[in-house]
């Protein structure tokens, strides 16, 4: 894993694309060469000296050529709201927003792609969820997987990645959606559930490897799913950090192994360790 | 701007005299990291070169270790945090077999942060360290607001205070750094009982208790509902106690409490610290303590200040 380091990011972009969800564009030529699928940057929202506290989001898409990454982010309290509002112009008056990372670990999946080939892998995404595992697709493509994806959001305005993987894949993803607007109405989890029985779409093989991430009872369930049906299993965990680089120990998770820390030796966790 | 990325930082170099003495342990500069926002400083050697700071302050360690709190451990609050991390630690045989080795590698002073939830406790955690050659000085936390035991009723009671400085004072003959906490109606009685007993310089404040509320949800943001309140927002009580204790005693102050520029902590030393410790700024930026070394360069040299120690209780009132 990379080194972390403290960028000075331009802000090249931070539109509205969902209800609540927001795409950011930052210009970070070193994390975006470094960062691995899973990992996450650490953001100084800016013009706000009062929330002193950096805010941990998992990068959605790198363009190493380019310099940049991509944040989907949700605004789901005061410094989200905040982090909504701000604006290249404000950003670059400020000199820039700090930007640490790469930060945590990556999936494991894709060390096992890259040194074997061929696997079979299930990834799901539940809510914002779905942005960290566009950038492990394009990686278990890369290195020969046969990739399914399967999607829930609560509206089908919600689903705001589902574009992105499409694109990538060839193919729609499987979508759900909670108001039943697009896909199978209901939770993903019921996708989930076919997917592992019916195996891969690409050539029916069995999966070889679930990664999933959203909320913790989504994980919980989709983990359940997968330890019957006999298929390793990682999660994205999200916790309340400070430091993000291991040091306060805010961001314990419960597993076999005793408390870890999200941000350092996570945010991937093979699912059968993880203390629901 | 692109190309502007901060990789090490470094204290520059500089011909102000920036050497300090706390109570024995002698500090190359006043900067040390408050405990338990540093880890014991390898989670931050991406950042910042530990060997470079006055001192590393390690997290909080006891005998055999804790399990810490529930989560949520944390609640951001304007211009502050609260935490009740519950001073999770692995115990006293982690520390010598992993952390102290590493800070010797990197050439760091060591100050180890002391915690026990009983008098014998913190003389155990002691006895063990005295084997250890990596430790500068000993920061006796009799203040932690965190655990259910200990640390709240010793550092509050006078007599309770002069018993574990006291006993620890035994224990070793190394520096004796005793951390007050600001939860008190008098912190210069506090203060005088830990002198004498012993101790030989003083660290202020711990957090301040305080507490963070969910309306919509009617619940407290912390697990623990009360937590420890730490960052830019305490910064006043801890200069107000720097000076109360700066007055009640001669021992040296190792001053924290929101500093996160160089500028907070002059404001410590004039206030009467010999030393400063940076804590939360670490999570606002990694690179915070070496930050903090330079602003206090930079201040000497715009001043005319040749040697920083000219600054300690300098407040002109």
């Amino acid at each position: 894993m990379a080194n972390p380091v403290n960028e000075r990011a331009r802000l090249l972009s931070n539109d509205p694309v969902g209800p609540r969800l927001y795409l950011m564009r930052l210009e970070t030529p070193i994390i975006a060469k470094t960062t691995r699928p899973g990992q996450f940057v650490h953001l100084q929202i800016p013009a706000a000296d009062a929330h002193i506290l950096r805010r941990p989001f998992c990068v959605y898409a790198r363009d190493a050529e380019a310099g940049t990454i991509d944040v989907l982010y949700q605004v789901v309290g005061e410094g989200t709201r905040l982090l909504a509002k701000a604006t290249p112009a404000v950003v670059d008056a400020t000199g820039g927003m700090s930007v640490l990372g790469p930060l945590g670990n990556s999936w494991a999946a894709v060390d096992e792609a890259q040194s074997g080939s061929g696997l079979h892998v299930l990834l799901v995404g539940g809510g914002v969820g779905a942005a960290p595992l566009y950038l492990l697709a394009e990686d278990l493509i890369d290195a020969g997987c046969a990739v399914d994806v399967v999607l829930g959001a609560q509206t089908e305005d919600a689903l705001v990645t589902r574009e992105r993987f499409a694109a990538l894949l060839g193919r729609e993803p499987a979508c759900a959606t909670d108001d039943g607007s697009y896909g199978r109405p209901g939770f993903c989890t019921t996708l989930s559930q076919e997917a592992l029985d019916a195996g891969c779409s690409v050539d029916g093989a069995p999966f070889d490897r679930v990664c999933v991430c959203g909320p913790d009872p989504l994980m919980k369930i989709v983990a359940a799913q997968a330890h019957e049906a006999h298929v390793p299993c990682e999660v994205s965990t999200e916790r309340r950090m400070a430091c993000g680089i291991g040091a306060c120990l805010s961001c314990v998770v419960e597993t076999t192994d005793g408390l870890k820390r999200s941000c350092a030796d996570g945010p991937i966790f093979d699912a059968e360790k993880v203390v629901w | 701007m692109a190309e502007n990325t901060d990789s090490r930082a470094h204290i520059r170099e500089t011909s102000v005299s920036l050497a300090v003495n706390l109570g024995g342990l002698p500090m190359k500069n006043p900067v040390t990291d408050a405990s338990g926002t540093f880890a014991a400083g390898r989670e931050f050697s991406a950042f910042v070169d530990v060997a470079e700071l006055g001192a590393v302050t390690t997290k909080g360690v006891s005998l055999n270790g804790w399990q810490g709190n529930a989560a949520p451990r944390i609640a951001e609050t304007p211009s502050g945090m609260l935490n009740s991390i519950g001073l999770q630690n692995p115990g006293v045989a982690h520390l010598m077999a992993d952390e102290l080795p590493w800070l010797k590698s990197q050439g760091a002073t060591a100050i180890v942060n002391v915690s026990g939830h009983s008098f014998d406790e913190y003389v155990q955690v002691i006895e063990a360290l005295e084997d250890a050659d990596a430790v500068g000085a000993y920061e006796v936390n009799i203040s932690c607001p965190n655990v259910d035991e200990g640390g709240m009723t010793i550092g509050t009671d006078p007599a309770s205070v002069q018993k574990v400085v006291g006993a620890c004072r035994r224990a070793t003959k190394r520096p004796l750094i005793v951390k007050l906490t600001p939860n008190v109606t008098d912190v210069a009685e506090i203060a005088r009982a830990a002198v004498s007993a012993g101790a030989d310089a003083l660290s202020l404040i711990n957090t301040v208790l305080g507490m963070a509320v969910d309306a919509e949800r009617r619940r407290p943001q912390l697990a623990r509902v009360v937590g420890g309140l730490s960052g830019p927002c305490v910064k006043p009580i801890a200069l107000r106690q720097v000076w109360e204790v700066h007055n009640a005693v001669d021992v040296p102050l190792l001053g924290m409490g929101g500093i996160s520029s160089g500028i907070d902590a002059i404001e410590f030393m004039l206030c009467g610290a010999t030393a400063v410790a940076v804590g939360t700024a670490n999570f606002v930026c990694p690179t915070a303590t070496v930050d903090v070394a330079n602003g206090i360069i930079d201040y000497c040299e715009r001043q005319g200040v040749s040697d920083v120690a000219e600054l300690i209780g300098g407040l002109q009132c």
